[in-house]
């Protein structure tokens, strides 16, 4: 048995061999996609990490890192043949300097935990996603994860100044410093977002941010959606750069209101949330401000939080939409495709009319700020064939979103779940030059194979029937 | 402009056929910027215009041979401002070599650097292929994210053609203040308004004056400068733009020139060198004509990077050297984008 050697690398309880054991790890938060692993192991030094992969170099042995498993498109799902990395153990907040205001995670620290150990300090970690009690910061780098702040404070990628990775071949490396800059190549911007593709992340140092003095939340309702649409466009051409901005369409409105009654109009076609920080001032003169413009732009209500509770109520709704979701349907898709923020209305239309051709119900949430739609699919894993028309139908709206000049994923990842949607948004060539890339590092393929970049055959095999902008795209390669 | 990029196709298929280099050269104003190296000059100068610029969505994509000074009056007719306050060392200063040098001005330390806001990139990589990574959208993570990579590569993974920026509003008010304060207090000052949500946008230390630049609301950026005492320091434009744009008096010297970037509160060892302190204290520039070991080793004692800014009489080490292990990763990665070795080879580093 291959996985037999591990035991003379880690202590016993380390490694899970029983299918019992290992089905726990089965998906991750993408349900659809399931695959057993060979074998499980839970390390707890970096040098155990560095042993099981030159150990898995050595003998051909895929390797999937694993963080808290809340990935949304199957980065952590395992492999049949392979080790699942569970970073689990890693859950150590090494450091944390308020003058430098930066802190040293070990990979497994949950997001939400690094602004807990800093705010006494006055400071917090600001990319907040939604899943932030429970994933990783290890998840968050790997899949450069947003929030609903990261229109004002930017994404992981902006937020992180130094990571420890270990290579395939077992190397300990440092990418980036403590200091702002690092001399050659940004290795650090390369590997947020790799997904576990370029090796394993043992170590973060995040930069810290000081807690804005106060904020508040502005509610608006409106009766059709171009015209919130054009609210969001009007915020931001004002030179207001809110520290949330949120937009929730009809069904969802309605499926929040159901679930936590955050006083949201139900019968309003969409409504925004507005969040603004700084001082007391600033704030409730830029709501104000806001408030105007958005009365200008056709808001049929414009409400600004009494105090911090109302507030509280207003993001409640927000973060309970996904829950909300699940509470009217048994099962639900979450997309997550970015478009220019113009496009809006033409998008949501789309999304509309493929909800009707699909016959699934869809709920839209939307970071309005930053053009990141997360469309929910309603549909039911046991009536036959719903899941493969939820897929059909998200499938379709990444398509429009490429259409309209966007991308096919803002903040999700690729994972196995849109690797055919990365054959229509990247050329053969760009998708060559990835693979170039992925090759400096793991030669053999054996992190994470078969996830976020396709390979030029099965683009084929996806594509027979795709043809990219006027031409087919992959001539040269044999049909399937 | 179809034909520009045919014919830069063109360039780098022929420098592989025979063998040879380019170097790709804009408006030349960072000539004197990185290692010197031959090859056949390859004039992205002329390539220039904005190509889309959408105030609403905070982008704007232009050409690489786009004039610095064009995009930033561009912008500020719309209230926008590119945030890393590039320096425009000469009015020719292009948008391609901004995005290769990947410089940011004084504003960096506080809202960001160049990488941070490139949304995006076109180029020609080193097999003459035209590629496009990232986008026009603020959050994609579709495939690795290139464009960053690219940006401070000096030129050695791709000939930029356009490139997509984030952009932001410009603050509605900003002044600037000074105080006299000794090394130590400047740079504690800096360190604790750091910590609190402070509107400072740009801080310097020339030594004797810490000199603090506070951007935000009126009314707010009023209210601080009369709660810290600081006195205002009426040219504050003029002295953050010098500063940017490397014109200051500092500037101005036959010494070589090192800028030191470092951990916020490292303590480098200055001795009679005259120095500026910038970036709240991430980063020094020193004016010495002390051997370049000497910079590179504290730097690395210190656990930031040295380079040679400005300097004559010395095309070793330009920038700080890397370890070996590192080395072998950067070489693997040109040769991923360039593996003949076409586009501005030994710019950086003699082996990439
Ligand atoms: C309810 C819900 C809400 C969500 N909201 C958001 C949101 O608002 N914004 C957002 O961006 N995402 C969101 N997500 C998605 C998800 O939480 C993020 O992608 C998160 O970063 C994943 O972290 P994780 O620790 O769970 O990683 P996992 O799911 O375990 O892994 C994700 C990927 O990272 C790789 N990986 C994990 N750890 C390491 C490591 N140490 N080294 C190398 N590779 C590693 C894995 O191989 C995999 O490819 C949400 C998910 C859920 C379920």
């Amino acid at each position: 048995m291959q996985f037999d050697d591990l035991t003379k690398l880690l202590p016993a309880e380390a490694i899970l061999l029983s299918e019992e054991s290992r089905r726990v790890y089965e998906c991750d938060a993408l349900s659809a996609h399931r695959v057993i692993p060979g074998c499980v192991v839970l390390p707890d030094t970096i040098k155990q990490v560095q042993d099981v992969l030159a150990y898995c170099h050595s003998n051909d042995i895929p390797v999937v890192a694993r963080g808290a498993g809340t990935g949304l498109s199957g980065g952590a799902m395992p492999h049949a043949e392979g080790v699942l990395l569970n970073l689990a153990k890693f859950d150590q907040i090494i450091s944390l300097d308020p003058l430098q205001k930066i802190a040293r995670v070990q990979p497994g620290v949950r997001n939400l935990a690094i602004s807990d150990a800093a705010r006494p300090h006055g400071l917090y970690y600001a990319p907040d996603p939604s899943s932030q009690i429970a994933c990783t910061i290890g998840g968050n780098v790997a899949e450069n994860s947003g929030g609903v702040h990261c229109l004002k404070y930017g994404l992981t990628v902006h937020n992180i100044l130094q990571i420890k990775v270990v290579t395939i071949t077992g190397n300990l490396i440092t990418i980036g410093s403590h200091a702002l800059d690092s001399p050659g190549y940004d290795l650090l911007a390369l590997f947020t977002g790799s997904e576990g593709m370029l090796g394993v992340i043992v170590e973060v140092t995040v930069k810290l941010l000081p807690i804005p003095p106060f904020n508040k939340v502005l509610l608006a309702a409106f009766d059709n959606i171009e015209n919130a649409g054009e609210g969001v466009a009007g915020i931001i051409a004002n030179g207001i750069i809110p520290a949330g901005l949120e937009m929730m369409d009809k069904a969802g409105i309605r499926a929040v209101e159901g679930f936590v009654h955050a006083g949201y109009p139900v019968d309003a076609e969409a409504i925004l949330l507005c969040e603004l920080d700084g001082t007391e001032d600033e704030v409730n003169n830029g709501l104000n401000q806001v408030k105007n413009l958005l009365s200008g732009y056709g808001a049929t209500q414009v409400r600004i939080a009494k105090d911090e509770a109302e507030s509280k109520l207003f993001w409640a709704g927000r973060k309970a939409a996904f829950p909300a979701v699940g509470r009217i349907s048994p099962d639900y898709y979450c997309m997550d495709g970015t478009i220019p923020r113009k496009h809006l209305a033409k998008v949501l239309t789309g999304i509309n009319e493929l909800s009707i051709k699909h016959k699934l119900a869809v709920v839209n949430v939307f970071h309005a700020g930053d053009g990141n739609l997360h469309p929910l699919i309603l549909y039911d894993v046991a009536k036959p064939g719903e899941l493969e028309r939820a897929e059909r139908f998200g499938s379709e709206i990444l398509e429009l979103c490429i259409e309209m000049g966007g991308t096919i994923t803002g903040e999700h990842g690729v994972g196995v779940e849109k690797i055919r949607e990365m054959c229509i948004q990247f050329s053969e060539d760009e998708l060559e030059q990835f693979h170039a890339v992925k090759a400096v590092f793991d030669n053999k393929g054996l992190l994470n194979p078969g996830k976020a970049v396709p390979t030029l055959n099965r683009c084929a095999e996806f594509g027979a029937m795709h043809i990219h902008k006027g031409k087919d795209k992959f001539p040269e390669l044999e049909r399937f | 402009m179809v034909e520009k990029i045919a014919l830069i196709k063109e360039q780098v298929l022929e420098a592989i056929e025979n063998a040879s280099s380019l170097n790709i050269i804009a408006g030349g104003s960072k000539e004197f910027l990185g290692r010197k190296i031959t090859g056949t000059p390859l004039e992205m100068g002329r390539y220039q215009g904005i190509i889309n610029y959408e105030p609403s969505e905070l982008f704007i994509t232009v050409k690489a041979g786009t004039l610095l000074g064009e995009i930033i009056q561009v912008l500020a007719e719309r209230g926008q401002m590119l945030a890393f306050e590039p320096p425009q060392f000469t009015e020719k200063t292009t948008v391609g070599g901004v995005v290769a040098t990947g410089l940011s001005g004084p504003r960096r330390a506080y809202t960001g650097s160049v990488r941070d806001y490139v949304l995006g990139i076109h180029c020609i990589n080193g097999l003459g292929q035209d590629l496009s990574f990232g986008g026009q959208v603020m959050k994609n993570v579709a495939g690795y994210d290139l464009s960053r990579v690219m940006t401070g590569s000096y030129g050695t993974l791709g000939v930029i053609l356009d490139v997509t920026f984030k952009v932001m509003p410009i603050p509605e008010f900003e002044l600037t203040c000074f105080c006299e304060l000794s090394r130590k207090d400047a740079l504690t000052k800096m360190y604790e308004l750091s910590c609190k949500p402070f509107p400072v946008s740009a801080s310097c230390y020339d030594g004797e004056k810490l000199y603090l630049r506070i951007s935000g609301y009126r009314d707010t950026v009023k209210t601080i400068l009369t709660g810290i005492g600081f006195e205002e320091y009426l040219n504050g434009d003029q002295f953050w733009r010098n500063l940017r744009d490397f014109r200051s008096s500092f500037f101005n010297t036959d010494k070589n020139i090192w800028r030191l970037s470092l951990p916020v509160t490292a303590k480098p060892e200055i001795g009679d060198d005259q120095y500026l302190i910038d970036w709240g204290g991430a980063q020094y520039w020193i004016k010495s004509d002390r051997p370049a070991n000497e910079f590179f080793k504290m730097a690395e004692e210190l656990g930031g990077n040295a380079t040679l800014f400005k300097g004559t009489g010395h095309n070793e080490n330009i920038f700080q050297p890397l370890q070996e292990d590192m080395m072998i990763i950067q070489q693997g990665l040109k040769r991923a984008f360039d593996p003949h070795s076409v586009l501005n080879p030994g710019k950086m580093y003699a082996a990439i």
